[in-house]
């Protein structure tokens, strides 16, 4: 059939829209049962940019450096909410080397609202923006500005909830009669605990350098979605898209905070436009902790009510969640909608404005939080029951998404509870709480895992084969540090038959046009290997064709591997190149486009992991001993990678149980510990051994690959298996979570 | 002020601000970008790099504190390419790949001290260098395998 356009549904962190997709049957690829001897995927392989970034030959956006480039600074609210009543503009503009000042007033060449603002509404807001010659001349612009503020009270949570102030309409999701059947249930447990506003942190800031070519703009933008980048700044600047070319080819890590162009480019090409020089505008470290972004604060009570069997018979969740200055509310109900069987479901979520940037993503964003306080009550539910918390999960386990009814296209949680109590000695984990003769409380928790990640169109890859038998794979993908880009590289390389250093995958340009989606949503291995290897099955099947004509035998009977065309009865066996040599300056060109999600499914992956911490009941302070990470994500392309997506979730869970948490002053509205020495992310010295398994199923429903995203699951289940482990060990929970020292210490009290 | 500093073998006299920091005279003046700016406070390590051997948060180092010392940064480790590049990269140890060169330079200091580090003593010696991206684990096992010893 020719190429069509056929609607379907795609899925992004949760929220489903239905679009278009390009349906094209030459795109089609056989699915690679699940005993295929595959040459590349599923074997472990080195990034094919890891001696670039080792060598620190990487050239992330802070590195561009172009001629006549000038340097920005953005001046901040210094408090939550104020009035700014004086800022001396002329002063900054007579600074040495200062090029171009903007303030609220603007003027602006940008369309819409200006990012800058004469009235704070939330801490750190960008009041007006420098370009300099250096740094240092930008930092004495700042402060010939001299601004003076007015100081409002901030906005603060507790004063919102009870005044009703909400960012939007609060929610309730119920299905069943959850108050019958709590009423009615066998066993209830009711747990409040409050979850901390998490900064991604990554270590490459925000930044964004800009430069004007006459109508033409290029923008380095580290950001995780190098078209969201684009259409943003031609929309701003009134450009087209090709006017507009945005580069991200390395990415110092974003973990959901660099989505679009952000203020840092618009300000950027602002500032550029205006002075007709290239501008760099990279955050500082306190300005990054500030303002970059944060996982939502919360508060959070579950009630559960279960049958003398286990089985669940209602729940019902309340959440409060610190929304800052507003933000898509992330699904903090999903975990209780979905994670276990059960008919009766309410779940509230109060989205409550207060006087922080708005909240946006950090991986798993809403499940997270959901999951770390969920999983805590299904411990005290199992407690309550006398069941062993995980035979509780089994009891409760469901193959449909109770939210559509659908059933889910795979789901091997079984396999991953048996696995992971197999790893961890689950069995024995009595023992650890004998006494230790380190004077340490010793104990072990589990939690379940639940996220996305089927992806979805639309998403595009090309193929291009040289006569030297070299294939360049180009895609949209930006690599903010995942290794999708060599996950790109090595389905390419499967379905050409070739070896993995005769392929390499390109990403991070808006310049090829070739559409990726944002690194986000666990998608990337979903959406875009399956047009990688559409794109090379095209390229694989001309290949074929031409050594079919070349050696005047049947296409049919030529098989492709390992750098070798060989003939199914033996007699033929010669290099690719004996073909691909004859092309010259000529090559074969393949693209691929990513297909229609199956109807009738909902795709998931699903994880259990479990922790062992070791409790100081004299100071407080919980150490994380090991942990076992079993995820469910289908078909693993690159093990290698995937482990070291597992332990880089688990050690951002680790902080995000033990020790990250943004204090806000109530006075200002400010956070106080906006820095890497007083807002404490895991070192190499907190690190526990960390086990890592995958079920590594393909899911069969989900055509070309079989293979679900990565980057998120892992950070899901970590926090609430600690916590978990925490009251196996101790008998006690603490009201919140991380388990600072202090709050260990009061719960031990 | 002038100041003479040998960055990687070669040798420079720079006229610069005596209170600059080493790192913005690596990056801004001498081009070498390697060396990231992760905090600008002295508390991730990204900045790392070696003075006369020894590893510094080049982040807070007055240029002028430099001034007749020898400077090795990543690049000029890479230049002959080291066990411990290749080791990071087999075992992947590195994601983002912005804090690596920190990592690879206090890690060098590390093996120079201690040829065949143990684990406590690899991790008492690189907790200065933050990675966001958690790889840790890999770290542990790119500098034992880098000092030829089992990484099992």
């Amino acid at each position: 059939m020719k190429p069509r356009l056929v609607k379907s549904q795609r899925e992004m962190e949760g929220r489903f829209e239905d679009v278009w997709v390009l349906v094209d049957d030459e795109d089609e690829v056989e699915t690679w049962p699940d005993d295929a001897s595959l040459q590349v995927v599923g074997s472990p392989a080195p990034r094919q940019d890891g001696a670039v970034r080792a060598g620190g030959a990487a050239r992330y956006t802070v590195d561009v450096q172009l001629a006549g480039m000038l340097h920005a600074l953005v001046l901040r609210a210094p408090v939550a909410r104020c009035r700014v009543t004086g800022l001396d503009l002329d002063a900054a503009r007579a600074t040495p080397g200062v090029r171009a000042v903007i303030g609220p007033e603007g003027p602006l060449a940008m369309n819409g609202d200006s990012p800058l603002t004469a009235e704070p509404a939330w801490a750190g807001a960008p009041v007006a923006v420098i370009a300099a010659d250096t740094p240092e001349a930008a930092t004495a612009g700042l402060a010939a500005l001299a601004p003076t503020f007015e100081a409002l009270a901030p906005l603060d949570l507790e004063t919102g909830l009870n005044e009703q102030r909400f960012t939007e309409d609060p929610r309730e999701t119920v299905r069943g009669d959850p108050d019958a059947a709590l009423a009615g249930a066998d066993a209830r447990v009711e747990l409040t605990c409050e979850t901390p506003a998490h900064v991604q942190s990554p270590l490459e800031p925000h930044a964004a350098v800009a430069r004007w070519e006459g109508d033409s703009l290029t923008a380095w933008v580290s950001t995780q979605g190098i078209f969201d980048a684009r259409r943003e700044l031609a929309r701003r600047f009134d450009l087209a898209p090709e006017q507009v070319r945005v580069i991200s080819e390395y990415i110092g890590g974003a973990f959901g905070a660099k989505q679009g162009a952000g203020t840092e480019a618009l300000l950027a090409a602002e500032l550029a436009r205006s002075t007709g020089r290239p501008v760099r505008l990279a955050l500082g470290r306190h300005e990054e902790q500030v303002v970059g972004g944060r996982r939502a604060w919360t508060r959070q009570t579950v009630t559960l009510g279960a049958r003398s069997d286990g089985t669940l018979a209602g729940i019902e969740l309340a959440a409060v969640v610190d929304m800052g200055a507003g933000g898509w509310i992330f699904p903090v109900a999903e975990p209780v909608l979905s994670i276990y069987a059960c008919e009766n479901v309410r779940a509230m979520v109060f989205p409550v404005r207060t006087s922080l940037r708005a909240q946006n993503a950090f991986r798993a964003p809403g499940v997270v939080e959901g999951v770390t306080v969920l999983e805590q009550a299904m411990d005290e539910l199992a407690a309550a029951l006398g069941l062993d918390p995980l035979e509780l999960r089994r009891r409760n386990h469901i193959d449909t998404d109770q939210g559509s009814g659908l059933p889910y296209s795979s789901k091997r949680l079984l396999a991953c509870y048996d696995r992971a109590a197999e790893l961890a000695g689950w069995d024995g984990r009595d023992a650890l709480r004998e006494p230790h003769a380190d004077g340490l409380l010793r104990g072990m928790g589990c939690a379940t895992q639940i996220w996305w990640g089927g992806g979805g169109p639309p998403a595009h890859a090309t193929v291009r084969l040289d006569s030297e038998a070299r294939a360049q794979v180009t895609t949209g993908i930006q690599d903010i540090g995942t290794g999708t880009l060599t996950s790109a590289r090595m389905v390419a390389a499967e379905e050409l038959g070739l070896p993995l250093e005769r392929v390499f995958a390109l990403g991070g340009d808006t310049l090829p046009n070739v559409y990726s989606p944002v690194s986000g949503g666990s998608m990337t291995t979903p959406a875009v290997m399956p047009a990688v290897r559409s794109a090379a099955g095209k390229v694989r099947r001309i290949l074929l064709s031409l050594a079919a004509d070349v050696l005047e035998i049947s296409a049919d009977d030529l098989e492709l591997s390992g750098g070798r065309i060989r003939s199914r009865d033996g007699a033929l066996d010669l290099d690719v190149v004996e073909v691909t040599g004859k092309l010259g300056n000529a090559t074969i060109d393949g693209s691929g486009a990513r297909g229609p999600n199956p109807e009738g499914f909902r795709v998931n992956t699903f994880g259990c992991q479990i922790a062992q911490v070791a409790v100081d009941p004299g100071t407080g302070v919980v150490r994380v001993e090991r942990v076992v990470a079993v995820h469910d994500v289908g078909r693993i392309v690159n093990p290698l990678a995937a482990s070291s997506q597992a332990e880089g979730g688990v050690l951002q869970g680790i902080g995000y149980a033990l020790s990250e948490e943004l204090v806000i002053d109530p006075t200002t509205g400010f956070p106080v510990n906006g820095h890497f020495d007083d807002y404490k992310v895991p070192t190499i010295a907190d690190t526990p051994e960390i086990v890592v398994d995958f079920v590594n199923v393909p899911d069969a429903n989900l055509p070309n690959l079989g293979a679900k995203g990565l980057g998120e699951p892992p950070i899901v289940p970590t926090a609430a298996a600690i916590a978990n482990a925490f009251a196996h060990a101790t008998g006690r929970r603490t009201s919140a979570v991380p388990l600072t020292p202090a709050r260990v210490l009061e719960a031990l009290a | 002020m002038p100041v003479s500093i040998e960055v990687n073998g070669e040798a420079h006299v720079l006229d610069v601000e005596p209170t600059r920091r080493l790192l913005a005279v690596l990056r801004d003046d001498l081009a070498l970008t390697g060396t990231k700016h992760g905090c600008g406070e002295g508390a991730c390590g990204a900045c790392a790099v070696l003075l006369d051997g020894r590893p510094v948060a080049s982040c807070l180092l007055p240029v002028a504190s430099a001034d007749g010392c020898a400077v090795t940064t990543i690049e000029g480790l890479a230049r002959h390419g080291t066990a411990l590049q290749e080791a990071f990269v087999a075992e992947d140890a590195l994601q983002c790949g912005f804090c690596t060169p920190g990592q690879i330079v206090s890690a060098t200091a590390l093996l120079e001290s201690t040829p065949r580090p143990s684990r406590e003593e690899i991790r008492t010696a690189m907790a200065g260098n933050i990675c966001r991206c958690g790889a840790y684990p890999k770290i542990e096992r790119a500098i034992l395998r880098a000092s030829g010893q089992d990484t099992a």
